[in-house]
């Protein structure tokens, strides 16, 4: 009989994850389904964060930003196919909010009822929100990736720069309530559609559509940390000077990585707001960003399917726990508590506890 | 114009509170804390409470807070950041566990709500404190009004600024400190008790938000969450000043206030907020270790 290795552990691990995730609808009714989704999706952020934290050492601070950016993108397509925007009797569809802050003699078109309307236009294709959902955040990763790599911005300063940009993209948005929906985000979204075919959130469809997409993306990932390049960048995070002396270009594996948890992080946001129809601001909330840190540091920032459940099961807890009236605020103190000894006695998280048992197990001391 | 130069000089004054005990803590131990806002909110609370049933007015609120804060900055550095020395990131997670536990011990009026015991003053609800008579009356000097208690927020801050300056430059364990930012190996082997300097200094940075939270409480709503916003604020001015460099946190205090209320003058105060971000943003990317960076780490 073959004996059982760690990796061969890792590879059982992984397969008995996708199995769960797949076989939930058997158990659940369509309400959890949709709940579960939504935790599938925190789960899709805990993997891009602990791809930059864990493996490529960058603390991002601001995912909320490429999440955000993400669902505003894809939630403004579905914002124009949504009957409130379609009944407005204008020539194109117009959103409802351009409607109540339009001046008193705008034209009813979605080319000039306000003077930035027009770069709704291209969002009429459901696929250019699509393509947007992805680019735009890559887009703004690559700016920011090019710009701190090259320069040799170190650690917390990355950190501080990521916190102050979300900050900024939430006032902007929050302020722009012509353009974006301001306070209230967007809302009334239509269904997602797919040749046809309308992704109700409330069934077993969009379920899958959200569940296989991570396993996809847990999958992606995986290939990509052990490939080539995933293992400069980890020697990267090690020991930076050392990759630039045996003549790696730092600055590109880390970008590149940056840019892949970006668009980790805008699918996910898209797919959010298939699942939740609607986008709002509190996605660029700071509490938001930090809340995917803390789901990540608990599950194990170094390990991707650690910080994936790391994610799924703190936010399913919290949701369950916070309905129940005593615990509202207590879960905060609880969670709060909570972190500061998984940062104090486990700096490794879950995982790590899970990576020790696991080694234990098997006869192969190999990679970790 | 006067009156917005003077208005960006309050606000300025203010981040300055906020940015000084986290600058010298930053500096000199290398520690990002993160619960530095809800230290400025209990300083708020301090003075909530002492006004309710002690009777203190702001003014005798400013040494109780002070004391208050530091009492519980110190028993945060001996179970958490002591830990924590040469982790960074982890204290900047682990004092965010802190600010959360902070935030809720308010709410919920240190776990008594549960059992149906209500404290004046605590609780999620808004609090507010009224101000000394002096401090309300604005009065003109020729054409030029003036709010009594804008300027006693700008005197306190340049006091405090005066008195950090005075104790890191002219005493001994200020010497120590500066010694231990240089480096802490070297101090600890000429003898200087490095654990017991550092959890002084984190007691002083805890302190000074202290106060910050009684001035604060001055003119702002007292509530629990009141403290989040105002870290990224502080760090904010860090950051651009350089850590470690007292002159640079007066002197990024000074342009971001001043900015901060140029702009929300010509436009609005979202936008000023917005303008802030971006020219922090673009600080950091041009001199990435700050405007006065303390040479020498």
């Amino acid at each position: 009989m073959m004996k059982l290795t760690y990796s061969h552990l890792k590879v059982v691990v992984y397969v008995v994850f996708i199995a769960i995730i797949l076989s939930l609808p058997l158990f659940l009714d369509e309400f959890w389904l949709n709940r579960t989704a939504k935790y599938l999706i925190y789960g899709m952020l805990g993997v891009a964060i602990s791809l930059s934290w864990g493996y490529a050492g960058i603390l991002n601070l601001g995912q909320g930003l490429f999440f955000g950016a993400g669902a505003y993108m894809l939630g403004m397509s579905l914002k124009l196919a949504s009957p409130t925007s379609l009944e407005q009797g204008g020539q194109t569809p117009i959103p409802d909010f351009m409607m109540w802050n339009a001046e008193p003699n705008a034209v009813v078109d979605l080319c000039c009822i306000n003077h930035v309307s027009f770069l709704w236009m291209p969002f009429q294709s459901q696929s250019f929100g699509i393509f947007m959902a992805i680019a735009l955040p890559v887009l703004i990763a690559w700016l920011i990736g090019t710009i701190i790599f090259r320069k040799g911005i170190a650690g917390v300063f990355i950190s501080i720069i990521t916190l102050a940009m979300v900050l900024l993209a939430r006032l902007l948005v929050v302020d722009a309530q012509s353009f974006t929906g301001g306070f209230n985000g967007l809302t009334d979204l239509a269904w997602f559609k797919i040749n046809g075919y309308e992704f109700d959130p409330y069934t077993v469809s969009t379920y899958y559509l959200v569940a296989i997409s991570l396993v996809i993306v847990l999958l992606i990932t995986r290939v990509l940390i052990n490939s080539r390049a995933g293992l400069i960048l980890q020697a990267i995070r090690d020991d930076q000077n050392r990759a630039k002396y045996l003549g790696f270009d730092a600055a590109s594996y880390q970008t590149f990585f940056f840019c892949v948890s970006a668009a980790i992080s805008g699918f996910a946001g898209m797919l959010y707001v298939i699942t939740a129809e609607f986008a709002s601001p509190t996605f660029m909330d700071l509490s938001f960003s930090i809340a995917i840190v803390i789901w990540a540091a608990v599950g194990g920032r170094a390990s991707i399917l650690g910080a994936c459940i790391g994610a799924i099961s703190i936010s399913m807890l919290g949701a369950s726990v916070s309905e129940n009236e005593l615990f509202v605020e207590s879960w905060q103190a609880i969670l709060g508590l909570f972190f500061v000894l998984v940062v104090l006695y486990m700096p490794k998280g879950l995982a790590g506890i899970a990576h020790g048992i696991c080694r234990k197990l098997t006869v192969n001391r190999g990679e970790g | 114009m006067l009156d917005t130069v003077f208005i960006g000089l309050s606000i300025g004054s203010i981040l300055l509170l906020v940015a000084l005990g986290l600058s010298i803590v930053y500096g000199s131990m290398g520690v990002i804390n993160m619960a530095h806002g809800e230290l400025v909110m209990m300083g708020a609370y301090t003075t909530v409470i002492a006004q309710t049933y002690l009777g203190f007015n702001l003014f005798a609120a400013i040494p109780l807070a002070f004391i208050v804060c530091a009492g519980l900055g110190l028993l945060i550095e001996r179970l958490v950041i002591r830990r924590l020395y040469n982790r960074l990131f982890d204290t900047l997670l682990a004092t965010w566990g802190v600010a959360i536990l902070l935030q809720q011990a308010i709410r919920l009026e240190f776990g008594l709500s549960f059992f149906g015991i209500h404290i004046e003053g605590l609780g999620p609800g808004l609090q507010s404190v009224t101000l000394p008579e002096i401090m309300t009356e604005s009065f003109t000097v020729g054409e030029f009004v003036i709010q009594p208690y804008r300027t006693f927020i700008i005197l306190v801050s340049a006091l405090l600024a005066v008195l950090t300056w005075f104790l890191m430059y002219r005493t001994r364990i200020g010497q120590q400190v500066r010694a231990i930012m240089r480096n802490p190996d070297m101090a600890a082997a000429c003898g200087i008790d490095v654990k017991k300097v550092n959890a002084l200094t984190f007691a002083y940075g805890a302190g000074l938000a202290g106060v910050a939270g009684v001035m604060m409480s001055g003119f702002k709503t007292v509530m629990p969450d009141m403290g989040s916003s105002l870290v990224v604020d502080g760090f904010l001015v860090v950051v651009v000043g350089g850590v470690g460099s007292l002159v640079g946190s007066i002197v990024a205090s000074g342009i971001l206030g001043q900015l901060n209320g140029v702009v929300a003058f010509f436009s609005n105060d979202i936008i000023a907020r917005a303008v802030v971000f971006a020219a922090v943003i673009a600080i950091i990317i041009w001199r990435p270790r700050g405007l006065f960076n303390y040479k020498g780490r």
